[in-house]
């Protein structure tokens, strides 16, 4: 419960209709994406400009009172799961899409505008707006900025903070600050890219201006089937050896195959170990002369068959089921948990096999799909919360994958962020320096640590408690590893 | 050059720190004047602030003890490449110890399959260029000057094909960082994608010295194109040049170097690079990267462009030494332009527009030129909306210099005012401390906060980058 004189300032600063406390309203804000963890929050704030979230950051920072900002709430990790003794500032009112200059090639757009619509509003200039997370429908832009999201074309265009100019935001103090600029470059430090997947620790965004990318004059996919997961990621290899920056590359294995065909009936083939997608995308002589050379990489290291799309209907739908995937899991288990790990790319054979030995050893299914190019891998674990047990079992088996991942040379996140699902497994990447490092961010910030506290970050404290750092004579495990 | 006495170490403390960086480091810890003299400064505007100490450290560890120690009595630290900053970043304002990282100079790993490699700090572009002839990728960011890729990318540096490549905030993968309590940080790394705590990595490149010393780098590399073709094209006036690049940019055409010479640089360039052949008259210098079917269609569809706008016929060179003696020419446009008026200093501006701002920006720029009476060649990378002036004084006329710096100062204002910046890619140093705040506001506040969060003693490289 909220104290009773914060809540009568709030009412001075919202309408009555912002503010909702009772637990039928403030239920749907219980979690996000991470439906593992969950906390009601006390009170959801729903301000629609700036100069009321300064004023609610002011009141807050007065009060000590945590702040949890929240966009769609499709993130995965729990970034946006509400604090005990805080507020939840969402900012889903944040709708307008406010300048698009097709000359600079950028748009300002405020943010709780959705990933899609940027693109959609830049559809007329021929242009779009590149990171395309798989919940792009849905998730906000101001989310994707404090997730740094990334998407399946990723690997040619990057993520978030590649196609970022600036961001406005507000500290707890309710000071408002600009971060980057119009221009491709700002002196100083770049706070821009501190700020971009801080997963809500330093600032709350109240604007964004994003780069746009030139639509592709032509774009083509080809989907290989493979028979064995290692002929596959000797394609992908191949194909990366090679030079090329496929706009696309990705892979799913056998169970994700067949959960997805049914649902959105791709064209995938039914009898394959694995399949992978890559995409071409450019000046249309570019494009063939790529195809080509795909074509006969994968051909060359073993695909069983290959198929070019034919038309833009054809190159929607070979992505449709890799977009599909998640829900996919949705409808063949009535839970599942997506991991989100990174491998070396040439890892991915041992760390599907032992993926799928854990898996026996579980008891629970396994999908994955796999960001094949930047070496990201989504084992999704079928699972259900109503058997007793099974929730626990599943978080075991995502550990296990995660320390899997480490173990190879990989990071515990490639895209999801940390929040609250990961904070402990922080303690195993990385080690105290580079964690104080992180801390002193923090405090130049937020020195009270009232903006989402206890995500994304642990402390020193945390971590000693955990016993997770197993730091003997100062030194880390796997010292030969690089540690990112 | 205004330095506060007070903020001085205790000379006591340098003298002792001395004595024992000689005693721990032999002839790699140098004192001598001339030693000293050389490491005072970068290149641009020569304003000489001698360390009291230059040591010439092999290893991580060595660094890192030698942090400590600086920690430990409380002095200066300044990281030295080899010196070709613009802005004064490597002059020690406050005397101390100099930590020169030449001799840290082996490139690690070269990992073609993963289009990475890891370079020791003072590994320089030229060398790294050197080790990867052959092995079919390259390393793309090309500041002109032979600088290290420490330096490169505490100095966030960026080139003459950052519209295609990006700048070192693009292509710096990972750190190694001796912290300035004197520990090993690694960041970031091999992985494409992490989204693991706050961007450290980003967060180091580009700071210029004053949050850590940079020991390693992990840079991503890039497979050597099929095909590159270098060909330049002539204008009747500025205006058409540059509204040549705004439409390039606009259809999107994937050129991987578009450089501006205006016709005052470009009789430079002539003289200086004894280029023949070519008119005293507004140029583009281009390059295409792609496969021989991409390479065709994007020059096909660059000279429709240029001929719209009254652009000359092009002139190839597709042979790699012709390309190498253009862009050489093009590298070499800070010397020639000092050559027009022997004797004199070069002031170096640094502007940075979006693209939909930058014909007004140049225009306008070149009209405060002809005003001032000054003479100051324009050049840049204006695929980015980035140009610089160098800007010609008599280094013994006061007057001259305040007129040279006045009309620097209102580029950098009007880039400003423009939503750009007045440092795509030279950095702030000391010398544009000033006109940071005009920039950024409420962030250098923030910037100051990161800057004693992570460095409470103000020990490495002080009086940089953000005012304290």
């Amino acid at each position: 419960m909220l104290n009773p004189a914060l809540l009568a300032a709030l009412g001075t600063i919202l309408p009555t209709t912002s503010i909702l406390t009772a637990a039928e309203d403030t239920r749907p804000y219980e979690c996000d994406g991470l439906t593992l963890f969950r906390e009601l929050p006390n009170a959801v704030l729903l301000p629609d400009n700036e100069a009321q979230v300064v004023a609610i950051l002011k009141l807050c920072h007065a009060a000590r009172v945590p702040v949890v900002a929240r966009g769609a709430g499709t993130g995965l990790s729990g970034g946006a799961l509400p604090d005990r003794n805080g507020v939840i500032l969402s900012l889903t009112k944040f709708k307008r899409i406010l300048a698009i200059d097709a000359l600079a090639r950028t748009a300002t757009v405020q943010p709780g505008v959705r990933n899609l619509a940027i693109s959609e509003a830049a559809a007329a200039f021929g242009l779009h707006y590149a990171p395309d997370p798989s919940s792009q429908i849905a998730c906000t832009i101001g989310g994707n900025v404090a997730e740094n999201s990334g998407g399946v074309h990723t690997l040619k265009y990057g993520l978030t903070l590649h196609n970022l100019r600036r961001v406005r935001a507000v500290l707890i103090t309710g000071e408002v600050v600009e971060f980057g600029s119009e221009a491709l470059d700002s002196p100083g430090y770049d706070l821009l890219a501190l700020i971009t997947g801080s997963e809500g620790l330093l600032a709350i965004t109240t604007e964004v201006t994003v780069k746009l990318t030139p639509l592709p004059r032509d774009a083509r996919c080809v989907l290989a089937a493979f028979d064995d997961v290692a002929s596959l990621g000797t394609a992908v290899a191949a194909i990366i050896g090679a030079g090329i920056v496929p706009a696309g590359l990705e892979m799913m294995d056998r169970l994700t195959i067949s959960a997805v065909e049914p649902f959105v009936h791709a064209g995938y083939p039914d009898d394959a170990e694995a399949i992978l997608l890559c995409e071409s995308d450019g000046a249309p002589e570019e494009v063939g002369e790529e195809i080509a050379t795909v074509e006969r990489l994968m051909k060359q290291s073993g695909a069983t068959l290959i198929e070019v799309s034919r038309g833009e209907a054809q190159r929607r739908k070979f992505w449709s089921g890799r977009k599909a995937a998640f829900g996919a899991a949705g409808r063949i288990s009535p839970d599942y948990y997506c991991i989100d790990g990174t491998i070396p790319r040439r890892m991915l054979g041992p760390v599907l096999q032992r993926i799928g030995e854990l898996s026996l050893e579980f008891g629970l299914r396994c999908m994955n799909v796999f960001h094949a190019g930047d070496g990201n891998l989504h084992p999704l674990i079928l699972y259900d919360a109503n058997r007793p047990g099974d929730a626990e079992k599943t978080q075991a088996f995502g550990a296990k994958i995660l320390e899997l991942c480490v173990a190879v040379g990989g990071t515990i996140t490639g895209e999801h962020g940390v929040g609250v699902e990961k904070i402990g497994d922080m303690c195993m990447q990385f080690a105290p320096a580079e964690l104080e490092c992180f801390l002193g961010v923090k405090r130049a910030f937020d020195p009270d640590a009232l903006l989402n506290p206890g995500k994304a970050v642990p402390t020193l404290h945390r971590c000693a408690e955990m016993g997770r750092m197993h730091v003997h004579r100062g030194a880390l495990p796997h010292p030969d590893l690089p540690r990112f | 050059m205004s330095v506060d006495a007070a903020a001085r170490p205790d000379p006591g403390a340098v003298a002792d720190l001395v004595a024992r960086l000689c005693g721990a480091y032999g002839e790699r810890a140098v004192t001598s004047r001339a030693v000293r003299e050389h490491h005072s400064h970068g290149e641009g505007l020569s304003d000489p602030a001698l360390p009291d100490i230059v040591v010439f450290p092999h290893s991580n560890d060595e660094v890192a003890a030698i942090v400590r120690l600086c920690h430990l009595a409380r002095v200066p630290l300044i990281a030295f490449g080899v010196g070709t900053s613009l802005e004064g970043h490597v002059a020690a304002l406050y005397g101390g110890v100099c930590v020169d990282l030449s001799q840290m100079n082996r490139v690690l790993e070269i990992s073609v399959e993963d289009l990475d490699c890891r370079v020791q700090a003072g590994v320089t572009r030229e060398q790294l260029d050197a080790e990867l002839k052959g092995s079919g990728v390259f390393f793309p960011i090309d500041p002109g000057a032979n600088a290290t890729l420490g330096g490169m990318a505490a100095t966030r540096a960026s080139g003459t094909n950052a519209v295609r490549y990006g700048t070192m905030r693009e292509n710096v993968l990972g750190l190694t960082v001796v912290s300035a309590d004197g520990r090993i940080v690694r960041t970031g790394g091999r992985a494409r994608k992490s989204s693991a705590g706050y961007d450290l990595t980003r967060l180091f490149v580009g700071a210029e010295g004053t949050l850590g010393v940079i020991t390693e780098v992990q840079l991503r590399l890039y497979g050597v194109p099929e095909a590159i073709a270098a060909a330049v094209c002539q204008f009747p006036d500025l205006a058409r040049a540059v509204n040549t690049v705004i439409a390039a940019m606009q259809h999107a055409i994937p050129v991987a170097r578009i450089e501006l010479l205006d016709e005052v640089q470009m009789d430079a360039c002539i003289r200086h690079s004894k280029l023949e052949g070519f008119a005293r008259r507004p140029t583009l210098f281009f390059e295409f990267h792609g496969s021989a079917a991409g390479v065709r269609e994007q020059t096909e569809a660059m000279q429709a462009i240029s001929d719209e706008f009254g652009g000359s016929a092009y002139q190839w060179a597709t042979q790699p030494e012709d390309r190498l003696r253009l862009w050489r020419a093009r590298h070499a446009a800070y010397y020639a332009a000092l050559a027009l008026r022997p004797g004199s200093m070069g002031l170096a501006t640094d502007a940075c527009v979006p693209i939909s701002r930058l014909a007004d920006c140049i225009l306008e720029t070149k009209a405060d030129i002809e005003r001032s009476g000054l003479i100051a060649p324009i050049v840049g990378h204006v695929g980015d909306g980035n140009f610089h002036l160098v800007v010609l004084f008599d280094p013994n006329d006061q007057a001259e210099r305040g007129r040279a710096e006045a009309l620097a100062r209102g580029v950098s204002l009007r880039a400003i005012a423009m939503g750009g910046t007045c440092t795509g890619e030279h950095g702030i140093g000391w010398h544009k401390l000033d006109v940071l705040a005009d920039e950024h506001g409420e962030a250098v506040d923030l910037m100051r906060a990161v800057k004693r969060a992570l460095d409470p003693l103000n020990i490495m490289n002080p009086g940089k980058t953000v005012p304290l």
